[in-house]
């Protein structure tokens, strides 16, 4: 290794050790993206299930008031979670206000009040609830789901009475055989598919926002400590030492990246189990040129914000600069997701930020265009040039020594 | 002194930042085995004058030169420099400061360590090698930065007011070594506005005032030159117009900053207005 190399990478060492060696890094760039993922697919559904379940066995109160009692709708509640209070009475206003009842629903002294109106052979409705609670909205969902099945009955009976075919009157319209094995995508490919519209998302995002801390700590916060005059004054040249704290830089993004990407293939592998979403289908050349498309990303961004923090009089400036500045890649994130892959225009690939999304987007579909490969490897070459000749313009300056703090 | 020992040369330097001229034709040459004392008051020039000599600022016009005529920022393996700031990193150890900037210096780790141990002893700093800077004192941060400007053998020391902020006993330190590396031979310029430090530890002192070299001599010439019984006189008889006030320059502020300041500039009550009131009081 030449001088120069050794120099770059004495740096590049030392600002890994250095922010290594601080515990709330490691929470920041190792624990948190290897479990966001799991957290997000498997704790998060198990813990929407054990709520759910927790609100089946639940205790409502219902009151149901009638005009008419309606003797097929009352067997359809499960009465052991659901206690029925019955009042026989007579309707003079429309069934959608609450009256007396509202004081009782919103003290909770009853969960919700199904009124039933039967009138020239309709049965009319209303449930006073309280959407806030809990409780009301899931006394709510019983009382919708035995109306539902009361009504279905009602239906099919009126059908028979009529003389027709419940089935056939009711489901004219079938799909035959499975629907699964009408769809001439493989499983990889479908996969890619779902893949394709938030690993982009998340891959953009994180290496933006991971590289903030770093950036600004060995740019704005050297110069805030007065430890970048020392450096300054060491025989390594400018461009050295942008290089070394760029690799420094990508090297902890890097590794937070790819943690996070271990923690969703693992998540994935965990629900690729219970056949909601499968491993997608890559060719080589697809999986080289997402690699390529990340590096070529994270150069760029890297660059940027090494640049912008060391414009930056102080640490403080840096971080309101740089947080909002995610802002830049966010929106062109989004808008991404909504751009259809099919028969795009070839300019997209031209964008900044939005090439490199949807060429991620386009790669984990396996497909690999030859035109838009080229657009978007020399406009991301391109800008990740710019970015980095902007970074050594800011290393170069004379009062990157100074500090207004 | 001939010109054969002439190690850095300063030649008509000028610099300025925007309209601040921070140092107008300074010239000067130190010499091979010199202890030179820079000294003047805050702001007169002294650190810019040693950036230019580190090559963290290249003269807006001038040269400041090392041996046969090379730019300085061209051999800076041979500087050792301790900036006033020490710029320790705390979350790494003494030695692993040291090691870092020797390891960018292209020296080898054993040489390094090496040079280390036999000038921490006389800091009496070996024992604090393996701890983090972290917890350092002022004194502890001042002597370790100066281990990490000798660890790669430089010839000449550039030293920014290298006891400023510490107690007796670690000044009296870092002054003693300065002297066992005068005895070795070596090459220190020491920026201070200590007048009794400088004659104390200095050979030769240059006093700066408002971006101008005032005097350049040994201390008793100086004293002499200027009919004064002592340095201090001779200094003020020397200095003697009003010392600079320098701003942060506002000229890297973009106009949107520059604006915002104006905008929430507090008001600031008039000096005799504010008399009035408080006469009437």
């Amino acid at each position: 290794m030449n001088k120069s190399g050794h120099r770059i990478k004495t740096i590049a060492k030392k600002e890994v050790v250095e922010f290594v060696r601080d515990w709330r890094t490691i929470v920041a760039i190792i624990i948190i993206p290897i479990l966001m993922f799991p957290v997000l697919f498997i704790v998060f559904p198990i813990l929407l299930e054990s709520e759910a379940a927790e609100l089946d066995s639940k205790n409502v109160q219902i009151e149901i008031q009638f005009n008419e009692y309606p003797d097929e709708l009352i067997p359809l509640f499960n009465t052991t979670t659901t206690l029925i209070t019955e009042v026989n009475t007579t309707f003079s206003t429309s069934l959608s206000d609450p009256l007396n009842d509202l004081e009782r629903v919103r003290g909770m002294e009853i969960d919700a009040v199904l009124r039933l109106n039967y009138s020239e052979d309709v049965w009319y409705y209303s449930i006073i609830h309280l959407s806030t609670s809990e409780s009301s909205s899931e006394a709510k969902g019983r009382i919708l789901n035995a109306l539902l099945i009361f009504e279905n009955n009602i239906t099919a009976e009126r059908i028979d009475e009529g003389g027709l075919d419940v089935d056939n009157t009711l489901d004219p319209l079938r799909w035959d055989g499975d629907v699964t094995k009408a769809d001439v995508a493989t499983e990889g490919e479908q996969a890619g598919l779902i893949l394709s519209l938030f690993i982009p998302l998340v891959l953009a995002i994180w290496t933006f926002s991971s590289a903030i801390q770093p950036s600004i700590d060995m740019t704005a916060g050297e110069r805030e400590r007065g430890t970048l005059e020392a450096l300054l004054g060491l025989p390594c040249t400018r461009n050295e030492l942008l290089m070394g704290k760029w690799l420094g830089v990508a090297t902890i993004t890097g590794v937070g990246v790819l943690l996070q990407i271990v923690g969703l293939l693992f998540a994935i592998g965990y629900l690729a189990s219970s056949d909601f979403i499968g491993i997608p289908s890559l060719s080589l050349e697809a999986v080289i040129l997402i690699i390529l498309s990340i590096m070529l990303f994270a150069v760029m961004v890297v660059a940027l914000e090494l640049a912008l923090a060391m414009r930056s009089h102080s640490v403080k400036e840096a971080g309101s600069i740089l947080g909002p500045a995610i802002i830049l890649i966010i929106f062109p994130a989004l808008f991404t997701q909504v751009i259809n892959l099919d028969g795009i225009e070839s300019f997209w690939f031209s964008i900044p930020v939005i090439n490199i999304l949807l060429a991620l987007r386009e790669l984990l579909l396996d497909r690999v265009i030859f035109e838009h490969v080229m657009i978007w490897m020399i406009t991301s070459i391109l800008y990740a040039s710019l970015a980095a000749y902007y970074a050594a313009r800011q290393f170069k300056r004379e009062d990157i020594v100074t500090t207004l703090s | 002194m001939t010109a054969n020992n002439t190690l850095l040369r300063i030649s008509n330097v000028k610099k300025n930042f925007s309209e601040v001229e921070a140092l107008s034709g300074v010239s000067f040459e130190i010499n091979s085995g010199e202890i030179v004392g820079l000294v003047g008051s805050n702001g007169a020039g002294k650190t810019t004058l040693l950036r230019l000599m580190s090559g963290v600022y290249t003269p807006t016009s001038g040269s400041v030169t090392l041996g046969d005529n090379t730019p300085v920022h061209e051999m800076r393996d041979n500087l050792g420099v301790v900036p006033e700031s020490t710029g320790l990193y705390s979350r790494l150890t003494a030695w692993e400061n040291i090691r870092y900037h020797s390891r960018l210096y292209g020296v080898d780790d054993k040489i390094a360590w090496k040079r280390t141990v036999k000038f921490a002893q006389s800091l009496e700093m070996e024992e604090n090698l393996a701890r983090y800077t972290k917890g350092f004192s002022r004194g502890m941060r001042q002597k370790t930065a100066l281990l990490r400007a000798l660890a790669h053998g430089p010839k000449v020391l550039l030293l920014d007011e290298p006891t400023a902020g510490l107690d007796i006993t670690s000044a009296r330190t870092v002054r003693a070594l300065v002297a066992q590396i005068k005895q070795e031979g070596g090459t220190v310029v020491y920026s201070t506005h200590q007048l009794f430090e400088a004659q104390q530890v200095c050979d030769r002192i240059i006093i700066i005032h408002n971006g101008v070299v005032r005097a350049d001599g040994s201390p008793q010439q100086l004293i002499k030159e200027n009919n004064c019984a002592s340095l201090e006189e001779a200094y003020v008889a020397l200095t003697q117009e009003k010392a600079r006030v320098r701003f942060e320059d506002s000229k890297s502020e973009s106009g949107i900053t520059k604006l915002w300041h104006k905008l929430f500039r507090p008001k600031t009550p008039k000096l005799i207005e504010n008399a009035e009131v408080f006469e009437d009081e």
